[in-house]
């Protein structure tokens, strides 16, 4: 009956305490520069003005209550370039989730990495370079921004239908393949019944983040409030532009609430 | 027996043709929609069908193929450096703000219920509810251009984001330890540091990856409307229509958003 011998803490052992240490240093140092050369060094100080000055600016753009009716239509046309922008997705994503899931994709070598090129594409492209690109091909107004929502929310849509489908049982798939259909529809009943759930889930929240994404837009022309607000910012009417941002604010949080109530009872 | 099963058919029939109305008022329904919002968004539909080979030529002849000679220069990379600092520092700040805040923003947690449960709550829907971009133009015009607002832009933007995930971590912990930490005494701060943080770190160092990951993505465009970083040269390219060289600027976006998705991935997958 040895009493155990005490065995200190490794983790406070003086070379594990100094090498903790050392990379806290290294990385606020990195940190410290980086801030220096982007912040300090890049921003014009002469012009921004006193503390005084940023202040009047900031209340500038408490809301001018009056303008709060013209929000309406504008707002009302960011919803429905949102729905749209989603109903096109949800289509579009269905073919796309087909050839990038791995266990129903047509051809592994090829048709599988189409679909995951697609999904990489679409996800890492930013909404506001789909609807630059799609501006100057349609022309200004809510078709391009209905397009680039789309092609920017396939990616995710197609992502997780696809995850979806490589996660579904192969008992009903193999079933259906076994009564010798072909492979439209083994899909169609094998696995389409097992995905659905879970494809609505996602297409709501899509649809929730889409309203978000929506409301910039109009920025570079895509129709919506966005046009309205580079519109008041440009005439440097801060309070109508404290108007729109509590109008999108409230737009977007109701969107929220209300898609996060239907998600809950879906699923 | 005979009626019985004639009863459990006529049942059923009775329900499908109910379900096919239900199919058919609701395709209605969406038509009338659809009517209805082409209508308001006045998308001319001539031009729907027609804009097929418009988007092919600009693809195909404008934009193809990037210009990577251009994005070579050292001012694109020195924007590279600028465009990767922002979203370091902005999620760095943001994330050291929205810690205590995510900690007031847990209901089960938080020091004070009736006044920094609340202040935290609107502080993060607020900070949630303005889409990033528009925050960088407000932050412009308060700040005025450069790489300062697009930071502060991407700081609100992490109290939004990480906030809300954060404090659904918070709100998932096991109590028991909370409560044994409180019993010996200890007051809300103490109860945090040693009851709380123990249990959400590592999910939190997976969300605080995650938010410079998405961070980084928004970055890339902020200087679209001066607030620093690549985005200036891709508007600067696109308002002179050089598109050649604003396709290189797009690939490059396009490369390190896949290198910082792939980056935070590993990381994340790593810790787990």
């Amino acid at each position: 009956m040895s009493t155990p011998a005490i065995v200190g803490n490794p983790l406070r052992e003086p070379r594990i305490i100094f090498r903790r240490y050392a990379i806290i240093a290294i990385a606020a140092a990195l940190v410290l520069a980086l801030g220096k050369y982007t912040i300090v060094e890049e921003t014009d100080w002469e012009r921004m003005g006193s503390a005084a000055e940023i202040a009047s600016t900031t209340l500038d753009f408490l809301p001018d209550l009056a303008f709060f009716p013209e929000t309406f239509l504008p707002l009302l046309e960011t919803l429905l370039i949102a729905l749209w922008g989603t109903t096109l997705a949800v289509i579009m994503a269905i073919p796309v989730a087909y050839l990038a899931a791995r266990n129903i994709t047509p051809h592994p070598w090829i048709t599988y990495p189409l679909g995951r090129g697609l999904i990489v594409l679409s996800r890492s492209t930013h909404e506001i370079i789909f609807a630059l690109l799609f501006v100057s091909a349609v022309g200004l107004g809510p078709l391009p921004g209905i397009m680039a929502l789309a092609v920017r929310s396939v990616g995710f849509m197609a992502k997780t239908t696809a995850e979806a489908i490589e996660n579904a049982s192969p008992g009903p798939i193999e079933a259906i393949r076994a009564t010798g259909a072909w492979p439209v529809m083994v899909f169609l009943y094998g696995v389409v019944p097992q995905v659905f759930p879970i494809f609505v889930g996602n297409a709501i929240f899509q649809l929730d983040i889409n309203i978000r994404r929506a409301s910039i837009l109009g920025l570079v022309g895509g129709g919506g409030i966005g046009y309205m607000f580079a519109e008041v910012m440009q005439n440097l009417r801060y309070d109508r532009a404290g108007t729109i941002v509590v109008g999108i604010t409230t737009m977007v949080i109701l969107g929220e609430f209300i898609s996060n109530r239907i998600r809950n009872r879906i699923i | 027996m005979r009626s019985q099963t004639a009863e459990i058919y006529e049942g059923y029939l009775s329900n499908r043709r109910g379900a096919q109305m239900w199919k058919f008022v609701a395709l209605l329904a969406f038509l009338v929609f659809a009517v209805w919002s082409i209508d308001v968004l006045k998308i001319p539909i001539e031009r729907v069908l027609g804009m097929f080979g418009p988007l092919w030529r600009m693809v195909s002849e404008r934009l193809m193929p990037p210009d990577l000679a251009y994005v070579a220069q050292p001012k694109i990379l020195r924007s590279i450096v600028e465009t990767i600092g922002m979203s370091v520092l902005g999620s760095l700040v943001g994330i050291l703000i929205v810690m205590p805040l995510a900690w007031f923003a847990a209901w089960n947690v938080s020091p004070a219920r009736f006044i920094l449960y609340p202040l935290a709550r609107i502080i993060i829907v607020i900070a949630r509810g303005v889409p990033t971009l528009m925050w960088a133009m407000l932050l412009v015009a308060i700040f005025g251009f450069g790489p300062l607002a697009g930071t502060l832009a991407l700081m609100t933007a992490t109290i939004g984001f990480a906030g809300k995930l954060l404090a659904e971590q918070v709100e998932a912990i096991d109590m028991n330890r909370v409560d044994a930490i409180r019993a010996t005494g200890a007051n809300e701060v103490l109860v945090f540091f040693y009851g709380v943080l123990p249990q959400v770190w590592a999910s939190w160092v997976g969300i605080i990856i995650y938010n410079w990951d998405a961070q980084f993505r928004g970055s890339t465009i902020l200087g679209f409307v001066g607030a620093g970083g690549l985005g200036l040269y891709l508007r600067e390219q696109l308002s002179v229509l050089e598109y050649h060289t604003a396709m290189g600027v797009i690939t490059v976006v396009i490369v390190l958003v896949i290198l910082s998705e792939t980056i935070s991935h590993y990381l994340r997958h790593r810790l787990y």
